[in-house]
């Protein structure tokens, strides 16, 4: 009971939160100099076509008025039209997502497969010189490169030597999975180095606090096998911390990689969202900011009831 | 300055001695600054001449890195470049450190209203998503440093806060602020030199942290043409010329975009040696 009013609570200040972002960047945009009926007009204008344009889209309405419409069309599941193009919002969204879903799960599918292990091991050998070095240079190189900077250089290496990868040429995976994977196993790679990096740095710090506490020490001097030990002890103390650094991970690869989208010509709906600011698409614009606050304040939320659920410790707190 | 904490400083610049990575990461970024600072006064040539040799020339003994699209000097440049990268994300991120250290400790210590007030902002700040917001304060205050700056200070001020106030929470229910109120000390009084010299040591790391991530958007924008703007050089924008003309002229994208690397890696190096060597929990370890 005590764990329902804590998630209805969390989830109220997720959507306000979700309000405030798409407030801002309602208002932002119309400060934006040069409106959408300047852009899409360009440098011949006349007053008379401003005004027939601006009356099509509702744009002459006032400010709040049309807020509130964009609002209501929104909460009734009508993201609307783009300006520019004429066509779905939320089908475009849809269709691009795609993309983005399936680089976002395998870079971070990679950053986990290769940052937990490496990051736990590392974590466990620290009394090794060679280890310790080695784990903190590997999580400080790989959170220091640029995803362009990585991103520049594959383009360079896999445009003299191909191996079978293609930069670009992204076809949707269930048109043919092959070509698709050729083309994004390099925009994946790009965005997952700085994961493997995030994720074994979190674990190792994490590994290396809990092998501080107490319970192993006592675990230790009980005689249990040391097998036993990492896996009842260790790694389940040590996962929180790395659940939340890989969610906020997830939100930032949802959140649209525009860079790597650009180099890779990958159509996510990062470069959707991009393209959109680029030509004042408020209704684009809008949508795509309230979907990625939405993924951020959602991950956040599953993180902070994941934690009251996995940890006993932090529920007996919030009772008391 | 009382014993304890002469103490602990003395010991963390010891434990930075015996840390290779962390006296590396220094030496490295003790040079990257230096050559920003006092390679533009170098008779190395002039980073926005045009037509210093031909366009798009390899590295010669006159040009040592080669020249770009415009017969640019691309050495020159890329000194150039480093400066502006660590100027604008330094001056971000040092505004990150006044808000954020002053908003955390008053968020933690006056608790209650202000603090939910505080937390809203920061999770606020926290969900907007990082490519709008980029782009509305580009396109709010013109492309250019005064935008870079406020992204920086906008994408790095949340994290800045949470870990303020987080370290501050735990000193404010330490026997010592307690006794000084006792002692009718006033509540800036305890902010001032009772919170804040305790959470310096913290402070300092997360800013090392938030210069890193402050010259990736830093270079960043100016990769995708925000930061920055021509003549002037920076990091970003050099590599991103430099992809422009890879295929054929590729001494241009190599060196920008492994100073950059360098760059961040020497920073996050060095905030690695001051987190184990400050922070006494991280310390303690099983060795």
């Amino acid at each position: 009971m005590r764990l329902l009013v804590h998630i209805a609570a969390r989830v109220g200040m997720a959507l306000l939160t979700m309000f405030g972002v798409s407030l801002i960047v309602f208002i932002a945009m119309r400060l934006l100099p040069g409106g959408f009926e300047m852009i899409i007009l360009g440098p011949i204008q006349t007053e008379e076509a401003r005004a027939l344009i601006t009356q099509r889209f509702g744009l002459d309405r006032s400010l709040p008025e049309q807020f509130l419409a964009w609002l209501g069309a929104v909460l009734g599941g009508d993201f609307g039209i783009s300006m520019i193009t004429q066509t779905s919002i939320a089908d475009e969204i849809l269709r691009r997502s795609q993309a983005t879903v399936q680089l976002a799960a395998m870079a971070i599918v990679t950053a986990l497969g290769v940052g937990l292990p490496l990051g736990v091991a590392a974590g466990l050998a620290d009394s090794s010189r060679v280890v310790r070095t080695g784990g903190r240079l590997a999580g400080a190189l790989g959170a220091s490169t640029p995803d362009f900077v990585l991103g520049v250089a594959l383009v360079y290496v896999f445009s003299v030597w191909s191996l079978g990868l293609t930069v670009g040429g992204y076809v949707p995976f269930f048109e043919d999975p092959l070509v698709n994977l050729r083309a994004m196993v390099l925009p994946a790679s790009t965005l997952s180095v700085f994961g493997i990096a995030l994720i074994l740095r979190t674990t190792r710090e994490s590994v290396l606090t809990v092998m501080t506490e107490g319970y192993i020490t006592s675990a230790v001097a009980r005689g249990d096998r040391p097998a036993s030990i990492v896996r009842r002890h260790v790694l389940r103390n040590a996962s929180l911390p790395v659940l939340t650094v890989a969610t906020m991970y997830l939100s930032l690869l949802l959140g649209g990689a525009v860079i790597v989208e650009i180099l890779f010509t990958v159509p996510g709906v990062g470069l959707y969202t991009w393209n959109a600011l680029l030509n004042r698409d408020y209704g684009v614009t809008q949508s795509a900011a309230l979907l990625f606050s939405g993924v951020i304040v959602t991950c956040n939320m599953l993180v902070d009831i994941a934690y009251a659920l996995l940890d006993p410790r932090i529920r007996e707190r919030r009772g008391q | 300055m009382s014993g304890p904490r002469e103490g602990r400083l003395a010991r963390g610049w010891r434990l930075l001695g015996g840390d290779p990575l962390c006296a590396a990461g220094a030496v490295m970024l003790v040079l990257l600054v230096l050559a920003g600072a006092f390679g533009p006064l170098l008779p190395i040539g002039d980073p926005i001449k045009i037509g210093a040799g031909p366009r798009l020339s390899p590295p010669s003994l006159a040009l040592p890195l080669g020249t770009d699209e415009l017969g640019r000097s691309h050495l020159p440049r890329l000194v150039g470049g480093i400066l502006e990268t660590f100027l604008l994300s330094g001056a971000a991120v040092l505004l990150t450190g006044v808000i954020g250290v002053f908003i955390g400790i008053l968020a933690a210590y006056l608790r209650g209203a202000t603090d939910g007030i505080i937390a809203r902002f920061a999770d606020l700040l926290f969900a907007f998503p990082p490519i709008i917001l980029g782009l509305l304060v580009v396109s709010l205050a013109g492309p250019g440093t005064l935008a870079v700056i406020t992204v920086i200070t906008a994408a790095t001020l949340p994290l800045f806060i949470r870990a303020v106030r987080s370290v501050a929470l735990g000193v404010a229910a330490r026997e010592f602020v307690t006794a000084a109120e006792v002692a009718g000390a006033s509540p800036l009084r305890i902010m001032a030199v009772h919170l804040l010299p305790n959470i310096a040591g913290a402070a300092i790391v997360q800013l090392t942290y938030a210069l890193s991530i402050g010259m990736l958007i830093e270079s960043g924008l100016s990769f995708l043409g925000l930061g920055s703007q021509p003549p002037n050089p920076s990091l970003g924008s050099l590599l991103q010329l430099g992809a422009t003309y890879m295929s054929i002229a590729p001494w241009l994208v190599f060196p920008a975009g492994i100073v950059l690397a360098l760059a961040i890696l020497s920073v996050n190096l060095v905030g690695d040696g001051l987190r184990d060597a400050l922070d006494p929990i991280e310390g303690r370890r099983l060795t």
